[in-house]
């Protein structure tokens, strides 16, 4: 009943033609055609963020969204964030290391994408985020062990 | 969860999209955070999702500002209404409702058509629509455009005025008095500050002269009833009254008055008594600060 369709779009920088059903969620595109398993399942109702990615640099969860959709666009998933040669990870992932932000690591690698774009919308506006926004900016990231203050504050030393 | 999808990139293929399928199951599907819920808890059934997302017309996807006010493309999401910088400075009641819906990312991709179109009793942008006394543009499938205020587009819990050859393609909000003041916002109460389906809302766009005498006054209550209610009686209250000093006998009359549009159900969230307790104090903090 359901015909496949096609669709061109880039994952972590490379470029990429998939026929998928139409049904297909953007999670299960990532996690199980590409193998992507950086992104985790969590509640799949868009309430926990584990399941976040960037589509066209934006945080989306990808439990919520149609696979077909990313037609045309670039996603990037953790698995997609820069190592340098020297074996440097990126930023926010090091800085939530090294304030202990990280304890059963489940909700990780959603909160470091969506960090990412409010990171990335902060430096493009030039401000200096306050506490209270860095906690509006991960309100759709559940965490269940840290308490996110650690979390809080491994995003302020970014600025 | 199976569905057959199809994308109509223009008006055109839209409208003949939603010809073809009069005697099938359909849904749209807009950002899906929604529907696509919705789906998964229904048992597999032969549908077709006429998939919005991909349509590129401007009437669907823009906020432009219009003779007689503003309007916005159905399509248009909750991020870029939080953003936009003309609805702020005129309708901070939408803005504001836009940026306490869920989190940044449903708010990416959450349309303000499908906020309107699922008719939950708990949509914030369309609590705000209602204050604002919106009016709905709706094309059927010939083409023919049909404009209804928003106030009568809900009809029950989640049923609206749509017929099946009718999608909702933009929202107009009628322009504010220029020489008036603007008292608009957005107030919301959860259980918890991030992520809540409201306990209860209240959606206020109050216009006053120079002498702060109420000239217009649109107020909205969310999750109190089964759908969104325009607190009317308050709203005609207010009227000829002076926003900055409205005493407290007139404020209670007020949010006795508000109170009346309340029918609200004790559930998992709060019970009736504590909805009401929280309802009567938000419509008073409206005059207390
Ligand atoms: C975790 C989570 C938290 C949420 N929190 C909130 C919240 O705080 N406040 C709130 O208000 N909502 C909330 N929602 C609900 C939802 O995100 C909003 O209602 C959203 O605006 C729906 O828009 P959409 O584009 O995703 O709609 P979709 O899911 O695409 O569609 C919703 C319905 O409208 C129909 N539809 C969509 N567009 C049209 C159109 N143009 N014409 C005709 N029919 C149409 C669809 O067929 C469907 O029935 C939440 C949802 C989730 C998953
Ligand atoms: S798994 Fe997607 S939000 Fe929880
Ligand atoms: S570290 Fe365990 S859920 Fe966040």
């Amino acid at each position: 009943m359901s015909q496949s369709i096609k669709i061109n779009f880039t994952i972590n920088g490379k470029r990429t033609e998939l026929t998928i059903p139409p049904y297909m969620l953007l999670i299960d595109l990532i996690r199980e055609e590409l193998g992507l398993k950086g992104t985790k399942p969590g509640c799949l109702e868009g309430e926990c963020g584990a399941c976040t990615v960037l589509v066209n640099g934006e945080a989306v969860n990808s439990c919520l969204y149609l696979a077909i959709n990313v037609d045309g666009k670039e996603v990037i998933t953790v698995e997609g964030l820069p190592v340098t040669p020297e074996g440097e990870i990126d930023p926010v992932q090091e800085a939530l290391i090294q304030h202990g932000a990280v304890q059963c690591g489940f909700c990780t690698p959603g909160m470091v994408m969506s960090i990412k774009s409010f990171v990335a919308q902060c430096n493009k506006d030039n401000i200096i985020p306050s506490p209270d926004e860095i906690k509006k900016a991960i309100e759709g990231n559940l965490c269940r062990c840290t308490g996110y203050v650690k979390i809080v504050e491994a995003v302020e030393s970014l600025f | 969860m199976k569905f057959n999808v199809v994308s109509p990139e223009n008006t055109k293929e839209l409208l003949e999209l939603i010809s073809v399928n009069q005697d099938r199951y359909f849904r749209f599907g807009a950002g899906y955070t929604d529907l696509l819920i919705e789906l998964k808890k229904q048992p597999d059934e032969d549908l077709t999702v006429i998939n919005l997302a991909q349509l590129t017309d401007d009437i669907f996807t823009a906020i432009s500002k219009i003779a007689d006010g503003f309007r916005i493309g159905s399509l248009v999401t909750a991020k870029r209404i939080s953003l936009s910088k003309d609805l702020q400075s005129n309708y901070s009641v939408l803005t504001e409702a836009a940026k306490k819906l869920a989190s940044g990312q449903v708010r990416q991709v959450a349309t303000i058509g499908g906020n309107i179109c699922t008719a939950s009793p708990a949509g914030d942008m369309a609590c705000a629509l209602v204050a604002l006394q919106a009016n709905c543009e709706i094309l059927n499938s010939n083409g023919t455009l049909r404009i209804i205020p928003i106030t009568d587009f809900f009809t029950g819990v989640r049923t609206t005025v749509l017929q099946k050859d009718e999608v909702l393609r933009s929202i107009v909000i009628p322009s504010n008095n220029r020489k008036n003041k603007i008292y608009s916002n957005f107030i919301k109460i959860g259980t918890r500050r991030a992520m809540e389906c409201s306990i209860v809302s209240l959606a206020y766009h109050i216009l006053t002269d120079e002498k702060s005498i109420i000239t217009h006054a649109g107020i909205a209550l969310g999750s109190v009833a089964p759908t969104i209610m325009l607190a009317k009686s308050a709203c005609d209250y207010l009227l000829g009254k002076s926003f900055s000093s409205l005493n407290p006998s007139e404020i209670k009359e007020f949010s006795q008055k508000i109170l009346e549009y309340a029918s609200p159900i004790s559930d998992i969230r709060a019970s009736a008594w504590y909805r009401t307790e929280v309802l009567g104090n938000v419509a008073k903090s409206i005059f207390e600060n």
